[in-house]
């Protein structure tokens, strides 16, 4: 039944949509006003954030639609990382959208992908999911192939959405076998069917099911969409799709991992720690040999998907509870640190050359950057370094050898990361500038993101004492 | 809220130098030293009115961080780390006096040493296992970059390879901390988890090993130095002081601070190893040292070698020996910094630091060249000096505990002799062979200030160790009571 209730639940992704289509409107009676869209796009945004925000605040709570839509502190706090995410995006993008003459199908695009991703991280319908999942994808294939001066722009685009569709083929697949055996595809009759010895389809249907999940966060071997993407995307476009539906579509494997198939622990929790430990060592081995910073930082999110992956290995034993509040620290330690380092491309340009020299030229963009690589390495007390001590955290109070293996695997990751991560720094400190490589096309909205996400990525740790009790009280489990 | 202050004053500093965009060269230096001296006055401060007073950390402060898992700010001095305190202050002061080699960019250089020495005074005052290893990375990136930027022309694979070993060492650590602080309780407050936190023998073994690894790759024990050389030879004069004179400690102390009295039962089956290491980085240390051509390279292998008394001292369990090892950390500190600025010195004048084409030092030089055999002869632990008491002291404790290890470690010290007599003989006595030294004039008083309050330090606590031993026994006492040792 729908009540006013339903409304209230749903007010983040109705204000979102509804900026969404109002930008859209506005491009198609003015499409000279780039800066009204722009401004309207990332007033939006805001909007939306400052709305979960409140919902967060007093404590809403209720679930929708018998059941299968769920608005819970979990799932709250994720719609503000997308929000969040979506709202530095627009104001990076505003002004290189701008040039292209399609701002408001640009910036409706990203809010749209924001919507997907809002309502994904509510679902408890596997069908649900899917649907949410192709709303927050669909239009990120356009988005990537979005920039028509730059032929890899529609290359990565087509790279996409062909893995994309392949993808998406095996996740349906998945979710029908378990519909099929479970009668259901709601999560808490699922739970019913994934009790004692797994059968056949379940096991099928399972394996199914998280490798169109791993296609989605690129986790190896299902990674190799995610350079060619990223690469050809515009920047702004690869940081939020590096970040927020990322961030929604892990949210939504947790959710039905541990309300789904709470008992069948075992296996999943196993199948995730060899995932991360192959994803883990592919990212940071290719991140290795880049020269190009939009393709390193490609990599560098395949790694980082592997390291969320060990806190999933981390869900058993003891490990249940610190294992879920470490992918939400790092999920927004990471939205922090991602973005800013992706947007410092569109300041300073994507050859590694480029950043030459750079604290002696700009010191400002230098030192954010800096900040951003150092906090990917996971350097204390920046971001990076609480998302990945909560992994461990939780790793350890696992008591399984398989995930402790994958903690062990992630101490090393980290340092193999440092070679790539602080190559950058190493031009910027140590080189003497060159000049014309490139020239920077970002401005001074994506100057203010880029600052205002390096001050966030070093508070971080005054945020970090609060976040935790958020995380503890995000009602999962 | 003294110690918070002491801590954060170069965090100030730094940020001043940077601000000072139109300032000379002139104000600039000196401004780094006013800034330079604050910590050094507080700690003296600290030292005449609570020095009595350090047994368990006072002067604390705690403030919640992450309450839910136990994590605070949790700053105080106690006797063991109140020593290292005092001298990273001293040494940062001495590092921007040194600092006449450095030109380019001054004020940046300043602004990363003091960011350095943030790090380091939060070290030896952290009372939280988690703020103790965010103030042991902050010293990372700033030592990354001292060397990366002002070092010589082998500076960036040195500085990069300095980095990744130690960063790898960190992170095994870490691992180590947060399964410490999960499973006992969760709690990281180090006084709490004092004497094992009610783990099982077999888990604290578990997690004694990446702690110890970890600490053992900063330290750098012997197998694990390889990083060590090259950023040594590599760094300007002045980041050598703090880099020889304190980033081992780093390692030294978390043994003394935290492997030794939180997981004692996960410790003990690794004290012979441990002692065993000791001998091995003076034994090796001083082989070495002896082939070395370079002037720097061997003050860089004496210094790695006399850390393996530290090491002994502190696998000894015993009074003697822990008081030792807390005691030697500040005289390898005053000795290894003395010897790398007279290098520093010497080379400038000579326009080389090859040792068959020193010598004469001597006659041209008596100041550089006397204080040069001083510190050698602090080096060998002649009596009258603060390093014979310390290593001394180590040895005996050493011995009591593993007859074997202290009476090789005992040997050592006569390898130690050998290698940096004939260095002296061939530097300070002799002819003049390089032209360049001829008409070299002798330290300056920029130089004799920075050189001389170090020579100075070692001779009176070579008399008087009353002065620092008192500081620390009644700490080193707490330690002994957790693993149950005397």
């Amino acid at each position: 039944m729908v009540t006013a209730q339903t409304f209230v639940g749903l007010l983040p992704e109705i204000v979102v949509f509804l900026f969404s289509m109002l930008v859209l409107m506005i491009g198609v009676f003015s499409p000279r006003a780039t800066g009204l869209t722009a401004g309207l796009a990332a007033f939006g945004a805001l909007a939306t954030f400052v709305t979960a925000v409140v919902l967060l605040a007093v404590g809403f709570e209720g679930s929708f639609f018998g059941d299968a839509y769920v608005v819970d502190g979990f799932a709250l706090y994720f719609k503000l990382i997308v929000a969040g995410s979506a709202f530095f995006t627009v104001l990076a993008a505003s002004r290189w959208s701008g040039r292209t003459g399609d701002a408001p199908e640009y910036l409706t695009l990203i809010l749209s992908v924001a919507v997907g991703a809002m309502l994904l991280v509510s679902m408890r319908d596997l069908f649900g999911v899917f649907v949410a999942i192709e709303l927050a994808t669909i239009p990120s294939y356009a988005l990537v192939a979005f920039d028509r001066t730059r032929r890899e722009s529609a290359e990565g685009g087509m790279k996409y959405l062909l893995t994309g569709m392949i993808a998406s083929s095996i996740l349906l697949y998945g979710i029908v076998l378990i519909y099929g055996i479970s009668g259901s595809a709601e999560l808490a009759d699922i739970s019913r069917t994934f009790t004692g010895q797994l059968s056949p389809v379940a096991l099928l249907g399972m394996v199914l099911l998280i490798s169109g999940f791993a296609f989605k966060v690129s986790a190896a071997p299902f990674h190799f969409w995610t350079p060619d993407a990223y690469q050809g995307a515009p920047t702004s476009a690869a940081a939020f799709l590096s970040v927020a539906p990322k961030a929604a579509i892990f949210a939504v494997l947790l959710r039905i991992f541990l309300e789904g198939m709470p008992e069948a622990a075992p296996s999943w929790t196993a199948v995730a720690a060899v995932l991360a430990i192959v994803t883990m060592f592919i990212g940071n081995l290719f991140a290795l040999r880049q020269s190009n910073v939009r393709r390193m930082l490609a990599y560098s999110s395949v790694a980082h998907s592997g390291y969320i992956l060990v806190a999933f290995a981390a869900l058993q034993g003891g490990g249940v509870e610190r294992g879920v509040q470490a992918v939400l620290i790092y999920s927004a330690a990471y939205a922090l640190m991602n973005l800013g380092a992706f947007f410092v491309i569109d300041l300073v340009g994507e050859e590694a050359k480029s950043y030459n020299g750079l604290f002696k030229t700009r010191p400002g963009v230098a030192l954010s950057m800096a900040i951003f690589m150092a906090a990917l390495v996971g350097i204390p007390p920046l971001s990076g370094f609480w998302g990945k001590a909560w992994i461990i955290l939780a790793g350890a109070q696992s008591g399984s050898i398989l995930t402790y293996v994958a903690v062990g695997a992630l101490v090393i990751n980290s340092v193999l990361s440092v070679p790539y991560y602080f190559g950058i720094l190493r031009n910027m400190a140590f080189e003497e500038p060159v000049k014309g490589v490139e020239e920077p096309t970002g401005t001074g909205a994506v100057k203010l993101s880029v600052y205002i996400l390096a001050i966030a990525t070093t508070l971080f740790l005054f945020f970090i004492g609060p976040l935790s009790a958020l995380a503890g009280a995000s009602g999962l489990l | 809220m003294i110690t918070t202050i002491t801590i954060f004053i170069p965090l100030a500093g730094a940020i001043l130098m940077l601000l000072m965009k139109n300032a000379d060269e002139r104000t600039t230096r000196y401004t780094a030293l006013g800034v330079a001296a604050v910590p050094l006055l507080l700690s003296l401060y600290i030292y005449l009115a609570h020095g009595s007073d350090l047994g368990a950390a006072s002067l604390t402060q705690s403030f919640d961080w992450v309450s839910s898992l136990g994590i605070g700010y949790r700053v105080g001095l106690d006797g063991l780390g109140f020593g290292m305190f005092f001298l990273s202050a001293l040494l940062t002061l001495i590092a921007v006096v040194a600092s006449w080699d450095v030109h380019t960019n001054l004020r940046q250089y300043y602004a990363i040493l003091f960011i350095a020495e943030l790090g380091m005074l939060g070290v030896f005052a952290a009372q939280d296992l988690i703020l103790f290893y965010v103030f042991f990375e902050v010293t990372l990136i700033p030592m990354y970059l001292l060397v990366g930027i002002w070092g010589d022309e082998n500076r960036r694979p040195a500085a990069i390879k300095f980095f990744i070993y130690t960063f790898f060492g960190s992170t095994v650590m870490l691992a180590g901390f947060l399964a410490l602080g999960i499973l006992s309780g969760p709690n990281f407050s180090i006084e709490a988890l004092n004497a094992g936190g009610g783990l099982s023998r077999a888990a604290q073994i578990a997690i004694a090993v990446p702690i110890l690894v970890g600490l053992l790759i900063k330290v750098p024990a012997v197998p694990f130095h390889s990083w060590l050389l090259d950023v040594y030879v590599s760094s300007p004069i002045s980041t050598n002081v703090v880099l020889s004179g304190i980033l081992p400690k780093l390692g030294t102390y978390g043994l003394i601070k935290i492997a030794i009295p939180l997981l004692p039962q996960g410790v003990e089956p690794f004290l012979p190893y441990l002692a065993a290491f000791g001998v091995l980085n003076i034994i090796y240390g001083a082989f070495v040292a002896f082939m070395q051509t370079d002037l720097k390279a061997l003050v860089a292998y004496s210094s790695i070698g006399t850390l393996g008394f530290i090491l002994l001292g502190i696998a000894s369990g015993n009074a003697l020996g822990i008081n030792g090892a807390v005691m030697q950390q500040v005289t390898h500190g005053l000795y290894s910094a003395l010897l790398f600025i007279l290098v520093g010195i010497i080379a400038s004048r000579a326009g080389t630091r090859r040792i068959a084409d020193l010598g004469g030092l001597a006659a041209r030089m008596p100041w550089a060249g006397g204080l040069l055999a001083l510190g050698a002869f602090a080096a060998m632990g002649v009596p009258g000096l603060a390093v014979f008491v310390s290593e001394f002291m180590s040895i005996m404790g050493g011995y009591t505990a593993f007859p074997v290890q202290g009476i090789l470690a005992a040997l050592g010290i006569l390898l130690g002799a050998m290698y940096l007599l004939y260095m002296l003989q061939r530097v300070i006595f002799g002819p003049t062979k390089q032209p360049a030294l001829a008409e070299a004039a002798d330290a300056g008083p920029m130089e004799m200030a920075a050189i001389v309050p170090l020579a100075l330090l070692l001779v009176v606590l070579g008399i008087f160790p009353s002065l620092l031993i008192n500081v620390q026994r009644p700490a080193v006492e707490v330690v002994l009571a957790a693993i149950g040792g005397s």
